[in-house]
């Protein structure tokens, strides 16, 4: 498949704030493009350069193999776009900012865009400014998908969606990829970019650290299990189980903290041998995973594993 | 940080600026009033004319002692109680239903502290600033009063700040309940302005119509006008006061008592036959809707409501104007043959060589550009606004140039001002027939027409700042521009300005129409330099980062 976005060295600085650095990844044609990273690492400075919405400061980035900066507009003809905070007209309604974004893109199939208004459940008689957060966003989903744009860019597009919702969206991001057509989205939830996307890039502190597939960022997933016996327990009988990466005890030895990475069997074996008072597993932020994962100079090591 | 110690120190702390902005502001206008009053006091017979003047006027205040400087200020600033009031009836409907709006309230009332005490806190701290503003009006009034020569008191002055912040917080705590009835901030302000102005109606009942003083006393501005601590002969009453004070803690303690028991977010439920019809869901799309077939329709579809009441102030103050000037002349011919300043001043705006009457009205109609340009800042803080809050994101992510983008909407803004031209022409060519006052047509039209290119020259330059400035600078600056021009134009010749000076003024350009009709050449001076500020906006707004 040909890349549809080519991203090379691309670097924006906002004075002394941080933008990003050299940034470079491709997605290809009808794939499912997962831009994952913690709060602030960069991936809305690079969707919003793609979007032509601010321009790089060195590096280019290319569409469809046309310049984002010079030829936005053919771009944009290409492209839906979802941004990270959705800010629209406060006193139109939900119809009203439909049937406008429709008019500016020269009209859209007023089928399918009932279809999708019925498919999220969207009341488009309320002003934008009454909507709730999940509703917000739904709107600016619909005005993204209306005209079946080839390429979707969508800048956390699933914040403030309730489960049912996220769920539609996730059957709608398949079909676009089951018509061929190309989806770059941006997340900080590991689990969802996991789910949807077929491809992921991991940016940091405005530089990418990784490129793959999503089976091997899934491989750096880890997640917390508390344990709270009635007795106090040696630590030590789970620090060499498979699966366990670290241990902590807590609470004079009542509580056991494990830092997991795989399957859990052989903790709930070992600890099913004590009185278990209570167990909660938690997967861990995104930038829990960066601090522990990439401290020090392990982001440069894991650099050089990226895979194109 | 001490102002972050408590809800009632961090909203004193929002209101730091309009404390000072409206309290001395407010204090200026009414030196501003206090310096002309020696002017029009020259000498007994003028004196006599002003007294007659004022009363002829009484339908905008009682007029006592006009002709001291504490009486005379008093009764001008009667009408601009609406001016006065507007701070704390924004404040009100803002205090809490804005941070509803926001979403802001969630949080803070998410803190361990009741409910009423948050509102409490805020609510004190509104009563603060209002005493803050009464306290600052007091002492830039007793200055301007001892500059000029008046006999009333610090005290007297301080009374008189004391009674702006009864009624003031009055209006405020009336714009504060009615926001507990209103899903949005912006009807409650609307409602409190209509009842705003209803009492300054009724108030003025008693003052036209013989024994009418009923009907005004259900008015609160009928008992904030019954003290005049600026006329120490006349003084306060502490009654009415009382009762401003009273009805200020009833509606207060009304809003957050009700408050207390309603849904955050939600409203007061009001009486069945009270509630508008309930609206359905519907997953409908508009029809046939004009306004969103493109951004220069869309534009001026936003544009619509406020250009309407724009239309409304400018056309309505021609069509005063045109209608009162004649009877305005004979009752100032007096007056005016002893004030030779005040003629200079009417000569200077409005033409130095016509008679009274036309120079009169053409001094008068000199406002109406500035009017359009004010609401050309306006309209020129929402682009930049839309802009720097990341609503232009989405239309820039259309297949659009950038160029059609700004241009659409720079269009929209001068469709907006022609038609407010038109609109005004008409209406004044009407009442100048209505009133028998013979204008020439064509100068009318220079007079109405000519305000467009000052307007397109404000937005020229408000696009062109807008795209290295935020917001609240590009307003700043617009507004610094328009009072500059104002204060060159107006009080420039009178001081002798040169006319490299007088020349950097955009009411120059416009020249005195009504008398000598439009200047070609000052006409396409001023487009000039609209359209290269409007090209340098447009080449920075092509290049620039958005909402950056």
């Amino acid at each position: 498949m040909a890349a549809i976005i080519e991203v090379q060295g691309l670097t924006k600085s906002y004075g002394r704030k941080r933008g990003i650095a050299d940034v470079s990844f491709s997605v290809d044609e009808g794939e499912v493009f997962g831009f994952l990273g913690p709060n602030g690492a960069g991936k809305t400075t690079t969707i919003r350069i793609l979007m032509a919405l601010i321009r790089a400061g060195s590096g280019t980035a290319r569409i469809a193999g046309l310049d984002c900066w010079h030829q936005s507009v053919e771009i944009k003809k290409l492209v839906g776009y979802v941004p990270g905070e959705p800010a629209l007209d406060p006193n139109l309604t939900g119809g009203q900012i439909l049937e406008f974004f429709a008019h500016l893109r020269g009209g859209v199939d007023q089928a399918y865009l009932k279809q999708l208004i019925e498919r999220f459940d969207l009341d488009t008689s309320r002003k934008f400014r009454q909507y709730s957060t999940g509703n917000k966003r739904k709107v600016v989903l619909i005005q993204a998908f209306m005209h079946r744009p080839r390429l979707l860019i969508l800048d956390e597009p699933t914040s403030g969606l309730d489960p049912l919702n996220q769920h539609e969206f996730d059957r709608m991001v398949k079909e676009v990829r089951d018509e061929g057509r190309t989806v770059c989205l941006s997340s900080h939830i590991l689990s969802e970019v996991e789910k949807t996307c077929t491809r992921v890039g991991i940016i940091r502190a405005g530089s990418i650290v990784r490129i793959g597939g999503v089976a091997e960022v899934t491989a750096i997933k880890r997640y917390e299990m508390t344990i709270t016996f009635g007795d106090a327990i040696p630590a030590d009988a789970f620090r060499t189980l498979e699966g366990v990466i670290e241990t902590e005890a807590l609470d004079n030895g009542h509580t056991v903290r494990l830092a997991m990475q795989g399957p859990a069997d052989a903790v709930i074996k070992a600890a099913a041998r004590y009185p278990v008072v209570s167990l909660t597993s938690h997967e861990p932020s995104l930038e829990d995973i960066f601090l522990r994962y990439y401290e020090g100079d392990a982001a440069a090591k894991e650099a050089e594993h990226v895979v194109a | 940080m001490w102002w972050l110690r408590s809800v009632f120190l961090k909203t004193l702390r929002d209101y730091r600026v309009a404390i000072l902005g409206w309290g001395i502001g407010m204090g200026l206008v009414l030196v501003a009033t206090m310096a002309s009053v020696a002017t029009l006091t020259t000498t007994q017979q003028a004196r006599e004319q002003l007294v007659s003047l004022a009363a002829q006027f009484s339908w905008n205040a009682d007029a006592v002692a006009v002709d001291t400087v504490g009486g005379y200020a008093t009764f001008k600033i009667g009408i601009f109680i609406f001016l006065i009031a507007l701070w704390p009836l924004l404040a009100g409907s803002r205090m809490l239903r804005g941070e509803e709006d926001r979403g802001s309230l969630d949080v803070l009332l998410s803190v361990p502290r009741p409910r009423v005490r948050v509102a409490l806190e805020k609510l004190a701290a509104i009563w603060t600033a209002l005493l803050a503003m009464g306290v600052l009006i007091g002492l830039v009034a007793f200055a301007g009063g001892q500059k000029f020569g008046a006999t009333f008191s610090l005290g007297d002055a301080l009374l008189f700040g004391l009674n702006l912040a009864l009624v003031c917080a009055l209006i405020g705590g009336l714009a504060l309940l009615i926001s507990q009835f209103t899903q949005e901030q912006g009807p409650a302000a609307g409602w409190t302005g209509g009842l705003l102005l209803i009492f300054i109606v009724l108030d003025m009942v008693h003052r036209v119509v013989p024994n009418t003083e009923w009907i005004s006393r259900l008015s609160p501005i009928y008992y904030y006008n019954l003290s005049k601590p600026l006329v120490p002969s006349y003084g306060v009453n502490v009654g009415a006061m009382l009762v401003l004070l009273a009805l200020a803690l009833i509606l207060s303690g009304a809003s957050v008592w009700l408050f207390a028991r309603r849904d955050i977010g939600g409203t007061v439920p009001l009486p069945r036959w009270l509630r508008l019809p309930e609206r359905t869901a519907s997953q409908a799309l508009p029809v046939g809707d004009w306004s969103l077939r493109s951004v220069y329709a869309r534009s001026l579809g936003m544009m619509a409501v406020p250009a309407m009441w724009w239309t409304l102030l400018i056309s309505g103050w021609a069509v005063w104007v045109v209608v009162v000037v004649q009877q305005l002349q004979a009752k100032l011919s007096a007056l005016l043959a002893s004030s030779p300043a005040f003629i200079n001043v009417i000569k200077n705006i409005g033409g130095g060589d016509a008679t009274l009457s036309t120079g009169l009205l053409s001094a008068m109609l000199f406002f109406l550009p500035l009017f359009l340009m004010a609401f050309v800042v306006t309209q020129v803080n929402g682009w930049s606004a839309d802009e720097q809050d990341g609503r232009l994101d989405l239309v820039l992510a259309a297949p659009q140039p950038r160029l059609q983008v700004l241009l659409g909407r720079f269009g929209a803004l001068a469709t907006a001002t022609i038609v407010i031209s038109l609109i005004t022409l008409l209406a004044t060519a009407a009442a100048a027939a209505y009133a028998g006052l013979n204008l020439d047509l064509g100068n009318l039209a220079a007079a109405t027409l000519g305000m467009v290119p000052l307007g397109l020259l404000v937005a020229g330059i408000g696009y062109m700042a807008a795209g290295w400035l935020r917001t609240a600078a590009d307003t700043g600056l617009l507004s610094f521009l328009l009072a500059a021009w104002f204060f060159i134009s107006f009080i420039g010749p009178e001081l002798k300005l040169p006319d490299a000076t007088l020349r950097l003024s955009a009411f120059y350009y416009y020249g005195t129409p009504l008398l000598h009709g439009l200047q070609l050449t000052s006409v396409l001076e001023v487009v000039a330099v609209a359209v290269i500020a409007l090209g340098i906006g447009a080449a920075r707004f092509a290049r620039k980062d958005i909402a950056v």
